[in-house]
C-alpha cells in the first residue's frame, strides 16, 4: 500500500487530520500571553521558504491531503504571504490563522484575489472586552481586529474567529458571539479551544497539559521539521520542544506523512483527542 | 564535551522512546540520533543487526570493531568496544594488543587483524593476498559480513569522533572495576 492510500485511508477512519499545516515563520508583531512559539518581535523567524511551501502543497494534492493551513507567528510578516496563499489555495481549500492587525488598505488590496480562492482567514478575538482581549494579545490589537474582519467580509474572504482560553463566562460569551456576529462573522464559523500548556502559556502557567494522545495528528511542517500537529512544534525559553516531532525531513512529503502514519497505526479507527484540541 | 545536544528520554521525539532504555542513561549515539527520528529508526535496527549476534561470533566481531577503532582513532568506539570485547571473551591483555601492537593470536585472528589494517589504510585498496588470506578461515558470506562491520565501525568511528560523544558511565565504571586505565 502506497504511502498515499495509507494516508487516505486513515483520514477516511479518523485516525489522521486532513490538513497539512506550514509553519510559514515563527516571529510576530504581537506577543500574546499564552502563544505556543513564544512569537514575538525579533525572535529567530525560521522561515519556510515560500516554494517549499507551494511544492508542499503540490506534494499534499498527490497523496490525498484535503486541505491546508498556515500558522506561525504571524503569517502575513512575510512579505509576499498574499501571493503564496493565493497559489497554496489553487491547489487545496486553505486556512491562515491570522491575528488581522496588519491589514493595511495596500496589504488589503493584495488579499483580494483571495476572495475567489477557496481561502479562509482563522482570526484571533479572545474577549468582546478591549482591555481583557489587549492583555491576552497586545495593546491595540482588540481595535485592529475589530476593524479588520468586516473589512474582510466585504471583499469577500471567508472569516473565521477563534477565541482561545476559558476565560470567559457565559455571559461574556455571549457578548463576544454578539460581537463576531456583528462583525459579518456566523457562529458556525466561530471556534473556541482552550489554551495549551505549551509554549509561553506554560511559562506563564496557563492552560492544559496535552500530550500526542490528547491532539489531533495533523501533519505539520516547520522549519526545524515535520511535527506531529499544529500545536506540537513549541518553543519554551528559546529552545525548540522535540518531542512531537515526527522527522527532520520535509520533502519529498512522503517522508514525514509516513513517519506520521506509522506513529498512529496503533491508533483503533476513530480515535479522537480527548481535549479536543483543534 | 559532546559537540550536540544529547537528548535525554524526557525530550526526545515520542517516537524515539523506544530506543530509551526504561531507566537509566540512554546510550550517547541515542541521545545523539533522536535529533533526527528518521535516522535513529532505521540506524538502530541496522547497527544491532551488524554489530549483535550474527552468523560471525562475537569474538572475531569485537576484534574487528576494536581493531579498525583504534586504527582511525576513536576514543568513544575504543573504549565502548574495550568493554563489549572482554564481555565477548577477549582478555585484558588482547584488548591492549589490538590498541597497539597486537599479540600474535592464531592464524585466524591474525589473519583478521592483518585485513583490518590493510582495511584501515585508505585510500590503498585491501591487497588480494590478504583477502585470500582471510578467505582461508572464513566462508563467503562471513566476508562481506565482516567487510561491512568494519565499514560500519569506519561510519560510527568518525561519527562519534566528530561530534565528541562522551564515553558512557557505565563503560567508565567497568574500566574501573576491571583496575584498568580508560
Amino acid at each position: 500500500m502506497s504511502v498515499g492510500d495509507t494516508l487516505r485511508a486513515a483520514i477516511a477512519a479518523g485516525q489522521v487530520g486532513d490538513r497539512l499545516w506550514l509553519y510559514s515563520n515563527y516571529h510576530c508583531n504581537l506577543r500574546c500571553v499564552y502563544c505556543l512559539t513564544e512569537s514575538a518581535p525579533g525572535v529567530a523567524r525560521r522561515l519556510l521558504a515560500a516554494d517549499e511551501m507551494v511544492a508542499a502543497a503540490d506534494e499534499a494534492v498527490a497523496l490525498g491531503f484535503r486541505s491546508l493551513g498556515v500558522t506561525g507567528g504571524e503569517p502575513f510578516v512575510v512579505a509576499e504571504m498574499p501571493e503564496v496563499a493565493a497559489q497554496l489555495a489553487r491547489r487545496l481549500p486553505l486556512i491562515v490563522l491570522t491575528n488581522a492587525t496588519l491589514f493595511t488598505p495596500r496589504l488589503l488590496a493584495r488579499l483580494r484575489p483571495l476572495a475567489d480562492l477557496p481561502v479562509t482567514l482563522q482570526i484571533s478575538l479572545d474577549s468582546a472586552d478591549p482591555d481583557v482581549n489587549d492583555e491576552l494579545r497586545s495593546p491595540k490589537n482588540f481595535a485592529k481586529v475589530v476593524d479588520a474582519i468586516p473589512r474582510l467580509v466585504e471583499m469577500g474572504i471567508p472569516v473565521r474567529v477563534a477565541t482561545t482560553g476559558d476565560h470567559n463566562t457565559a455571559e461574556e460569551m455571549e457578548r463576544l458571539c454578539a460581537l463576531h456576529r456583528r462583525l459579518g462573522v456566523p457562529d458556525e464559523e466561530h471556534v473556541v479551544r482552550p489554551v495549551v500548556r505549551r509554549g509561553r502559556a506554560s511559562e506563564n502557567d496557563m492552560g492544559v497539559v496535552a500530550a500526542a494522545k490528547d491532539l489531533h495528528p495533523e501533519l505539520t511542517l516547520t522549519a526545524d521539521g515535520a511535527f506531529w500537529s499544529p500545536f506540537a512544534p513549541t518553543v519554551r525559553g528559546g529552545r525548540l520542544d522535540l518531542d512531537l516531532l515526527v522527522s527532520r525531513t520535509r520533502l519529498p512529503l512522503e517522508r514525514p506523512t509516513g513517519a506520521l502514519l506509522r506513529l498512529t497505526a496503533a491508533n483503533p479507527e476513530g480515535t479522537d483527542t480527548s481535549l479536543n484540541i483543534r | 564535551m559532546s559537540r550536540v545536544e544529547l537528548l535525554e528520554a524526557d525530550q526526545v521525539p515520542f517516537g524515539t522512546r523506544p530506543f530509551f532504555p526504561a531507566e537509566g542513561p540512554a546510550s550517547p549515539i541515542v541521545g545523539a540520533l533522536a535529533q533526527v527520528p528518521e535516522l535513529l529508526e532505521v540506524a538502530m535496527p541496522f547497527i544491532a543487526v551488524v554489530f549483535g549476534p550474527s552468523s560471525v561470533d562475537l569474538r572475531t566481531k569485537e576484534i574487528v570493531v576494536l581493531r579498525v577503532s583504534a586504527k582511525l582513532g576513536c576514543r568513544y568506539c575504543v573504549q565502548s568496544h574495550t568493554v563489549a570485547a572482554w564481555d565477548a571473551g577477549l582478555s585484558v591483555q588482547e584488548t591492549r594488543g589490538l590498541c597497539g601492537e597486537p599479540l600474535t593470536m592464531g592464524g585466524r585472528e591474525d589473519a583478521l587483524v592483518a585485513w583490518c589494517d590493510a582495511f584501515c589504510a585508505v585510500p590503498e585498496p585491501v591487497p588480494r593476498a590478504l583477502t585470500a588470506r582471510l578467505r582461508e578461515h572464513f566462508a563467503e558470506h562471513e566476508l562481506v559480513e565482516l567487510a561491512l562491520l568494519a565499514g560500519a565501525t569506519a561510519m560510527l568511528n568518525r561519527f562519534c569522533t566528530s561530534l565528541e560523544l562522551p564515553t558512557g558511565a557505565a563503560t567508565l565504571a567497568r574500566f574501573e572495576a576491571e583496575g584498568v586505565a580508560a
